[in-house]
């Protein structure tokens, strides 16, 4: 039995001609909702565009549904299947409503279906039958001709399908690009940022580099150079050779915060998934940097704990140990009140020095318990020990970034000299006014 | 013993956790940052008695990094955040402050040896960080073992 469609159902079910360049913003009422539950309801609709029922059943479960409304009426319902393990979504199914075409629901169907696949998918596929209107109207949304299955509608179907008095007989597939549009500023702006987030706080050369190219791979600017320092960042992309685009920015040196790292490295790993588009991981990216530090309080107390437990293990004893606490945790005070005033790091870890040998001569003097001066000191120095620019620094040289190795390594080894013209220093001091350094000092030890 | 457990294993442990939070290391790594810095000083201790510090050191450091290249690849995240807190016992701060003290009461002889220790030491770190870093980082991963046995 044949079973004809009626013609009037050509402009519905496709949508028509209407398809203008830009997607139709000016609606109010118009939205969009992914339809989760009860999905056989809308069965009546997609059987308009898929006229057998167990065709339908294949993809209802697994696929996507979306309906667009305009104000309380529905005008199209769009499935959409994603290819697992490969970066394909297809539109199974895209139906107007009767009366409702010719207005640009389509366009704005699949416009929005575009931009909530493009992290995930890098092509968009959607099948049709060889009826000239609708291929029209895909072609006028960017999709470009994929591939005909001649006389599928014939073989997989019990039911001959007739549109205008014509027999549907080919499966049509056309394609789309969903990263065509993307701008390549955009793009380079973003993954500079990130590897500027990631240097700044203490994250290895190649890291930050590796990140950079993944992002701009991800994004299809497939051409990027990057050079990176331990405090700048130099990226050239290009596309296509007409489009260039480059930028240099300048990271200063700065405490690190791992946390920062971790996140960016997960937000690294999420858009190489395709588990998010460009503006999400902008805003990510965003946020991540404007994540609260640890409370100055809590960096005050491990400071003085990291202190005292290293000084132990060091060979200070339990006396010493809790005095080291008390010099860590002044010491880390006068670091933070350094940092918020933007005290050169010379400044910072000579009187850091000097204060931690001033503190641990005032608790030998005062305190009485037979101590050692030497164990609170070397206690006192830990939390000011550059752990971060030693083991980076180390690191860039085995991967034989050597100009930013060296660079912080210079970074760390001087602030190594400094504490220790801040220790020297005081000891003298201390030395002189008691009276005599010789004889003072190796009284006092 | 009671004493020497307090000292070599709770110390190491408090202290890398100190350090973890003071680089702002996320509160879900902190066990694994305790458990490396603690293994790491272990081995340092261990390795003391029969050889030297920067020996040592280079043993303890190699022991820190393997640890943590092994954890980063189960964790998925950057290794910087075992490698710091765990390397921190064994930076050589101690000498650092013996060669500041010789010069300032004028020991030359006594600075330098110091300070070249320092440097041994700070040397032994380099070579154990950088021989555990050039290995592949496909050896960390489970599937690099299961591939193998399988073509075995």
């Amino acid at each position: 039995m044949d079973r004809r469609v009626q013609p009037s159902f050509v402009s519905v079910i496709f949508g028509s001609g209407s398809c203008i360049g830009a997607a139709p913003t000016g609606r109010m009422a118009m939205r969009i909702e992914q339809i989760i539950e009860n999905k056989t309801e809308y069965m009546d609709l997609l059987l308009l565009t898929d006229p057998q029922r167990d065709m339908i059943d294949r993809y209802l479960d697994t696929g996507d549904m979306f309906a667009l409304y305009e104000g309380k009426e529905l005008c199209t319902l769009a499935v959409i299947t994603v290819s697992p393990g490969k970066r394909e979504c297809e539109i199974r199914n895209l139906v107007t409503t009767y009366g409702n075409g010719g207005k640009g629901y389509t366009r704005a169907m699949i416009y929005y279906l575009s931009e909530q696949y493009r992290g995930k998918c890098d092509t968009m596929y959607v099948r049709t039958w060889n009826y000239d209107e609708s291929l029209r109207v895909y072609k006028r949304c960017g999709f470009e001709h994929s591939r005909t299955l001649e006389g599928y509608f014939v073989d997989h179907y019990m039911e001959q399908i007739y549109l205008d008095g014509k027999q549907m007989t080919d499966l049509v597939i056309l394609k789309k690009s969903l990263n065509e549009e993307v701008d390549i500023k955009k793009v380079v702006n973003f993954a500079l940022n990130a590897g500027r987030v990631l240097l700044k706080n203490g994250a290895e050369i190649f890291r930050v580099d590796e990140t950079i190219q993944r992002i701009c791979k991800r994004f299809h600017v497939e051409e990027v150079d990057t050079f990176v320092l331990s405090h700048a960042i130099f990226i050239n992309a290009e596309r296509d050779g007409e489009e260039v685009y480059s930028k240099i920015k300048h990271v200063p040196l700065s405490s690190a915060n791992l946390e920062i790292v971790a996140e960016v490295n997960d937000l690294s790993r999420k858009i190489t998934a395709g588990m998010m588009n460009l503006d999400e991981a902008i805003g990510e990216i965003n946020r991540i940097e404007q994540m609260p530090a640890k409370r100055k309080y809590q960096l005050v107390l491990s400071a003085g704990v990291g202190a005292s437990a290293f000084g132990h293990l060091l060979g200070a004893s339990a006396m010493e140990s809790i005095c080291a606490f008390f010099i860590g945790c002044v010491l880390y005070i006068w670091v933070l009140f350094a940092g918020r005033h933007r005290l050169s790091k010379i400044i910072i870890n000579i009187f850091g020095g000097i204060l931690i040998t001033s503190m641990a001569v005032m608790m030998y003097v005062f305190v009485p318990v037979r101590m050692q001066i030497d164990g609170m000191i070397i206690a006192g120095i830990m939390p000011l020990v550059p752990g971060v620019a030693f083991v980076n620094a180390i690191r860039d040289i085995a991967d034989s970034d050597f100009l930013s190795g060296t660079v912080r390594m210079i970074d760390a080894l001087l602030v190594f000299v400094y504490i220790a013209t801040g220790v020297g220093l005081a000891l003298g001091v201390f030395g002189n006014w008691i009276g005599g350094v010789g004889v003072c000092l190796t009284g006092l030890l | 013993m009671l004493n020497w457990i307090v000292v070599n294993v709770i110390c190491p442990c408090l202290g890398t956790v100190a350090f973890a939070i003071m680089f702002n290391v996320p509160k879900r790594f902190y066990v694994s940052c305790a458990t490396i810095g603690t293994l790491g000083w272990l081995v340092y201790c261990a390795a003391l008695e029969p050889s030297s510090p920067a020996i040592a050191s280079f043993c303890a450091s190699l022991t820190v990094v393997l640890i943590s290249r092994v954890l980063t690849v189960r964790m998925k995240c950057p290794i910087t955040m075992f490698v710091i807190p765990g390397i921190f016992p064994l930076i050589p701060g101690a000498s650092v402050y013996y060669m500041a003290y010789d010069l300032v009461i004028g020991e030359t002889r006594e600075a330098g040896q110091s300070g070249f220790l320092a440097i041994k030491i700070a040397f032994g770190i380099v070579l154990g960080i950088v021989s555990a870093v050039s290995i592949p980082r496909e050896v960390f991963g489970g599937d690099y073992w299961r591939g193998r046995r399988m073509r075995k």
